[in-house]
């Protein structure tokens, strides 16, 4: 996945894995990052936490409602779609990564270093190397 | 690397305590007496002790689960945390009885617990794996076996205990093995239906029901436990603060067990008794396949009050999860409350009204569908308008004609997407394979019930490998001028 034109994930290029259950689509599948993110909405070892992939049943930030839940309608290119949106626009209510909604909410010039440098990373570019 | 030395200085240290006892009283039983008479060399031995512990749980998980997932860990470490505070809470009700027995009971309750935990998430991740093993079979089995043995030796001794004793810290311990052993029971009921459903060759349509039903009844025999637990502790104690924890959440998982067969079985009953077949004319008038399952519908179709249709099974199976229409969310339970209460003539616009200003002409793609993806999020609320939903539209264009997705939408969310330019999403692979964008889900799908022991799909999957062969993306059309791009790239089970 390439990080959104005119945020500061842009130019980024992010491998992920998403991981279907047996009862795919009754169940929604999962989607994991599988290199080092910070994100207001993505867990610390990369699991994705957008509502289209939460069952209405569960409901881990409380405040989701149903309408935005997983249903066997969505499908492969919705989920990227939205997690491509949530890449431009983090959701820092739902905080996945506590840390990164703080500064993606109250420092978010420092927000976007960080995020330069995972993008640099992510394309194999040491801190080294361009600075 | 630092668990290997903080272990190898355990040993050294309790080699140095000992030798140093023996060497001081050169016989057996004065060593012992000298050791035990001093508190340094005790201290010792109990953090050898804990060592010895620790080292026994490693190779107990080595033996019975082979390498922790990453959510396995993060599960255990989790809720072992709460359980060493709710230990220490317990402490504190039982400071006259306070040992260092006590604590090894302690430490052994919480050491048998951390395995069930694991035994439990094992269990439920047999339902995601694709490929179980034989070893994973008998991997489990033995465990469970291993671990219920265990927890009804305790309970027995403890209730044993109680009787002659009278009610001592053997009561906590009676009551704590009790609940391993319901959550032991209700593994090994999960167990046997992710078994029989992994024979069977096509999804098993009442297993979930199953599932619903092992909960109730487990979670039934816990909040009864936690109860009389409660009460005898108050009736001969104080209250147990430290109960008051797990029993919240087991009353909570009971409720919702609760909640959950009703709710289903009430959805499932309407669509038997309320909602019409398609009849064929409906299901030739519009693009027949269903949503759930992607194949075609011919027979044995279900149409809701809102007008989307589905397999009658397949929709069985949503309702025993979700009480709401897969396409358009609508409420079910309460759209046929609604239905029942409207006088018949009224009946086939109302339920359709909110999103009829939305309905695609029939032979289009994809249907929108109100709030997606985003419509009703935080950032994109609007309180007064109605929400707009985002339409994707499959178009074919092209010398190659490659499937086009054309998204449009006009939540503000996506303004942003759409103020850099209209975003296209086109799917193509590098060979020539051209699949549409149902092709390429309905491929993921088959290719996932295909690897998960399904032969019914094999000619799909085929076609799936080839595809997947040619390291497909997905990629942005207007990527070649420097618009976002999405790579996908890869379609992996979990390892
Ligand atoms: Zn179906
Ligand atoms: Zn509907």
């Amino acid at each position: 996945m390439s990080g959104p034109e005119g945020t500061c994930f842009e130019g980024g290029v992010f491998p992920a894995k998403i991981i279907f259950p047996t009862d795919y689509p009754l169940t929604p599948p999962k989607m994991k990052f599988t290199c080092e993110m910070f994100h207001p909405n993505i867990y610390s070892d990369g699991r994705v936490c957008i509502s289209i992939l939460h069952a209405p049943g569960d409901d881990p930030m409380g405040y989701e409602s149903s309408a935005e839940r997983w249903s066997p309608v969505q499908s492969v290119e919705k989920i990227l779609l939205s997690v491509v949106s949530m890449l431009a626009e983090p959701n820092a209510e739902s905080g996945a990564n506590v840390d990164a909604s703080k500064m993606w909410r109250d420092e978010r010039e420092l927000f976007n270093r960080r995020a330069k440098e995972i993008v640099k990373k992510s394309l194999g570019l040491d801190k080294t190397d361009t600075s | 690397m630092r668990g290997a030395a903080l272990t190898t200085a355990s040993f050294v240290l309790t080699a140095a305590v000992v030798g140093h006892a023996y060497y001081q009283k050169k016989q057996f039983y004065p060593s012992v007496v000298y050791i035990t008479k001093s508190n340094p060399s005790m201290a010792v031995l109990y953090i050898q002790a804990f060592v010895f512990v620790i080292l026994m749980g490693k190779l107990v998980k080595k033996v019975f689960f082979g390498q922790l997932r990453a959510s396995e860990m993060e599960h255990l470490i989790e809720r072992s945390w709460y359980a060493v505070t709710e230990t220490c809470l317990a402490f504190t009700v039982f400071r006259d009885d306070f040992s260092p027995k006590f604590v090894a009971m302690f430490t052994l309750l919480l050491f048998l617990k951390c395995f069930h935990w694991l035994a439990e998430d094992r269990v439920d991740y047999m339902e995601r794996s694709p490929v179980i093993s034989v070893l994973f079979h008998l991997r489990v089995l033995t465990l469970l076996l291993f671990l219920g043995t265990l927890d009804s030796l305790w309970v027995n001794f403890a209730y044993h205990s109680t009787l002659t004793k009278g009610a001592t810290v053997q009561l906590v311990f009676g009551f704590e093995y009790a609940i391993l052993f319901t959550i032991i029971c209700s593994v090994l009921l999960k167990y046997v239906l992710h078994t029989i459903d992994l024979q069977s060759e096509n999804p098993w349509e009442n297993k979930a029901v199953y599932m619903l039903y092992t909960d109730l009844i487990m979670g039934f025999i816990k909040v009864f436990l936690y109860t009389a637990f409660v009460a005898i502790m108050i009736k001969i104690h104080t209250f147990p603060l430290f109960a008051i924890r797990p029993m919240y959440l087991t009353m909570r998982s009971f409720k919702k067990a609760v909640n959950d067969i009703i709710m289903s079985r009430r959805a499932i009953r309407n669509m038997n008794t309320l909602y019409p077949d398609a009849t064929p004319e409906e299901l030739a008038s519009m693009d027949n396949v269903c949503i759930i399952c992607r194949e075609d519908m011919n027979t044995a179709c279900k149409k809701l009050p809102c007008n989307h249709i589905f397999h009658t099974s397949c929709l069985r199976s949503w309702f025993q999860r979700q009480q709401t229409c897969p396409t358009c969310r609508m409420d079910v339970l309460r759209a046929s409350v609604r239905q029942i209460q409207q006088p018949p003539a009224q009946q086939p616009q109302q339920p359709q009204q909110p999103q009829a200003n939305n309905m695609p002409q029939p032979g289009q793609a994809m249907p929108p569908f109100p709030g997606y993806p985003f419509g009703s999020h935080p950032f994109s609320r609007e309180q007064d308008s109605p929400m707009l939903p985002l339409e994707v539209l499959l178009l074919h264009q092209g010398s190659r004609n490659l499937p086009l997705l054309e998204v449009t939408s006009n939540s503000p969310r996506h303004r942003l997407l759409k103020s850099h330019r209209q975003r296209h999403l086109l799917l193509s692979t590098s060979k020539s394979f051209n699949f549409s964008s149902r092709d390429y889900d309905r491929a993921i799908y088959n290719y996932h019930r295909c690897t998960a022991g399904c032969t019914r799909y094999s000619t799909k999957c085929n076609a799936w490998d080839a595809w997947n062969a040619s390291h497909a993306t997905i990629y942005d059309a207007s990527s070649f001028s420097n618009d976002a791009t999405i790579w996908f790239t890869q379609v992996t089970h979990l390892a």
